[in-house]
């Protein structure tokens, strides 16, 4: 495998080039649309049966590598890179719909193309691609590759059977769907329950279809009843069918007063496996019955300052125990490696660390705080945010602040920082980096 | 004997506001403003001190009481967003996000000097009541208390038309009678079938100094639609409505 050590010089231009473009950006005229005084034209409005739209994104990012940590070594045991190492990051998100009477096909495609020490390399991804069709405003029927999205958490969802994982520290982020046939069934009532809704879904699984979702050749079947009552969101949630284990569970989001609101997930999974790891690097498999669940609020203060904080308990997550003697084996194979060239015990440890080791959160009790104010100082359309993940396991945390601008037309800022603390053998001491620094442009089109 | 028609018509006129009810003439208000279930198109038209305009264009369904829905059409950064008010409850829907998160009415969605309330607005009967009403000129003033310590706003003071029943301006107010936000009704136009109203509203606030928002109105007409258009579910599918 080639690969390339970054020069300090050529890091400087880069990062120079980006302040650039930052600055000639932020001096464009905040018009950038035609802005007729005071009319609304009947061609803004008409509709067309089809849709063509999506964004561009420019995301170069900095990563101040951690030289002792365990996943540093894993990734990196066997090449010389360069401290920090730099990334580029370009991405098309296109989506497009087509409309006919009740039916509308729908796909949103992603193209990632990264710039690393490993060289360009590129991937695309169908990440949605469904057929609706709605005979009325109370059914919904949809086919296809779609995501759903469960649960009301911000950071985590332990109902959210049918979703990929997300990162907490960018819970935003759109993610690939699965393919699924499912139903809205929707009534409204008058009254303390003002509206229900069931949503059953299948889910296939086999060679070509779902292959990643769990154990192949079993048609899974899930479903979620919502309820709109006595103004509380309320779901409840199951799947079942033998490429996961069973599970259910329920969620709900309320507003306590207008700008303070609670919500919550609780999900039991049947017999949830997981592959812990000891110091010799011998996995053994446990199935427990393991209980999960978040509590969170959000709090809107008077001077527009939004507080999102959550509590998560993961049973099925690795202890601390569990996470300290993975970390050992990774140290105790680098160091052999190092010694000896033998690259047998760190090659496994590093196929561990594809799996629920590597994953994002993968222990058992954390807190997230997110603290983000807008327009301070009187600054238009700029939202400087914190965010906090803390491991209440092993006591290490990250710190992300991050300064967002969305004052010119179809055009969003973010410069984002990630610092990680941690004593060795925790979780974030033992990631592959110290720090992160991204920064990111996103045209929409 | 003009003299006399004349005089006889100045007082016919100063009669009602001594015999007026203020919630009936808020209801009339609302009714010559919207009718009670709705589709409409706005522009929302953020203005800074320098002169820097950002604008949305805006789909709003309405039903009922107590039932409004809206859907950005442009720019293309909110294209597909969707927000939904039954009642006190509030969502707003973002399609990369792919599930709806409570808001608040004092939140906005578009930034700017207008907020969720003033977007999702539900009829002024609903919300509020008449506590006073005096004559202003050729204008009633009504002075409007809300029914709910929900409700964005604690008092309103209202200027209205009496001839055409609509309003002209809309002081907003804390408890302490503080402003808030003031908005101006403007450029009342026909919209077709009855439906006379202003097509532009305008609000500034003294706590935005020098900023200032505007909303304008186009194909506004009165249509029916199922509660089910109104749900959480139905937040991906307000397009299908249009």
């Amino acid at each position: 495998m080639a690969f390339r050590r970054t020069s300090n010089a050529e890091r400087r231009t880069d990062l120079s080039r980006i302040v650039i473009l930052f600055w000639i950006l932020l001096s464009l005229p905040g018009k950038l649309v035609l802005a007729e005084d005071y009319k609304l034209e009947l061609s803004e409005i008409d509709k067309k049966p089809y849709h063509l739209g999506g964004y561009l994104e420019f995301r170069p990012v900095l990563n101040g590598l951690d030289r002792g940590a365990a996943l540093y070594q894993v990734q990196f045991y066997n090449q010389n890179v360069g401290n920090p190492l730099g990334v580029t990051n370009e991405k098309l998100q296109l989506e497009g719909s087509l409309e006919k009477g009740i039916s509308r096909l729908f796909a949103r495609v992603n193209t990632d193309i990264q710039n690393s020490y490993q060289g360009w390399t590129e991937k695309t991804t169908l990440y949605e691609g469904f057929l609706s069709v709605k005979p009325s405003s109370a059914l919904v029927l949809e086919a296809g590759k779609k995501t759903m999205k469960w649960g009301k958490g911000y950071a985590w969802n332990p109902v959210a059977f049918l979703d990929r994982p997300k990162n907490p520290d960018d819970p935003d982020l759109d993610l690939e769907g699965y393919s699924v046939f499912s139903v809205d069934y929707t009534k409204s009532f008058a009254g303390p329950l003002k509206t229900l809704s069931f949503t059953p879904v299948l889910v296939p699984v086999g060679d070509s279809i779902n292959e990643d979702f769990g154990d192949r050749y079993y048609l899974n079947f899930a479903g979620k009843l919502y309820f709109l009552f006595y103004d509380t969101d309320i779901d409840l949630l199951f799947l079942s069918g033998g490429s996961k284990t069973p599970r259910f569970g329920f969620d709900f989001s309320r507003n306590i007063t207008p700008n303070f609101e609670v919500h919550g997930e609780w999900a039991w999974t049947s017999q949830a496996k997981k592959t812990p790891v000891d110091e010799n690097g011998k996995p053994s498999l446990s199935e427990v019955n393991a209980q999960s669940y978040l509590l969170g609020l959000r709090y809107l203060t008077s001077r527009d300052t939004t507080l999102i904080f959550e509590y998560y308990r993961n049973e099925a997550g690795f202890t601390t125990r569990e996470t300290e003697a993975y970390f050992s084996f990774v140290h105790a194979s680098y160091d052999l490696y190092r010694r000896t060239g033998n690259d047998g015990p760190i090659q496994r440890a590093a196929n561990f660390s594809q799996g629920l080791y590597g994953r994002f959160t993968p222990m058992q009790d954390y807190l997230y705080l997110r603290i983000s104010q807008k327009e301070p100082f009187d600054i238009l359309y700029f939202t400087p945010a914190l965010t906090g993940i803390y491991n209440l396991d092993d006591r290490s945390f990250s710190l992300s602040p991050e300064l967002l601008y969305a004052g010119i037309t179809n055009l969003e800022f973010r410069l984002k920082g990630t610092f990680l603390y941690g004593e060795r053998l925790t979780e974030f001491g033992e990631k592959q980096n110290d720090y992160r620094i991204e920064f990111r442009v996103r045209y929409f089109f | 004997m003009l003299k006399v028609i004349y005089i006889l018509m100045v007082w016919l006129l100063a009669f009602p506001a001594y015999g007026l009810d203020g919630n009936q003439l808020l209801k009339q208000v609302d009714r010559n403003l919207a009718p009670e279930s709705y589709e409409a198109y706005r522009k929302i038209i953020n203005i800074e001190p320098d002169g820097k305009k950002k604008e949305f264009t805006y789909f709003t369904v309405k039903k009922g009481a107590d039932k409004i829905a809206g859907l950005f059409l442009a720019p293309a950064s909110e294209k597909g967003r969707t927000t939904l008010r039954v009642g006190e409850n509030m969502w707003l829907f973002i399609p990369n996000v792919g599930k709806p998160i409570r808001i608040t009415s004092l939140q906005s969605v578009v930034g700017g000097v207008f907020n969720n309330a003033d977007i999702l607005n539900l009829d002024y009967t609903e919300e509020y009541h008449v506590e006073k009403i005096e004559e202003s000129g050729e204008e009633m003033l009504l002075m409007l208390k809300a029914k709910t310590k929900s409700v964005a706003y604690d008092r309103l003071k209202m200027w209205v038309d009496m001839k055409k029943k609509l309003p002209t301006r809309l002081e907003c107010l804390t408890e302490a009678s503080m402003l808030i936000k003031t908005i101006y009704f403007k450029e009342v136009k026909d919209f077709g079938a009855g439906l006379v109203r202003p097509a532009v509203i305008e609000t500034d606030s003294p706590l935005y100094k020098g900023f200032k928002s505007v909303m304008v109105f186009a194909k506004m007409k009165k249509r029916d639609f199922k509660d089910e258009a109104f749900t959480l579910t139905n937040m991906p599918n307000i397009d299908s409505l249009r």
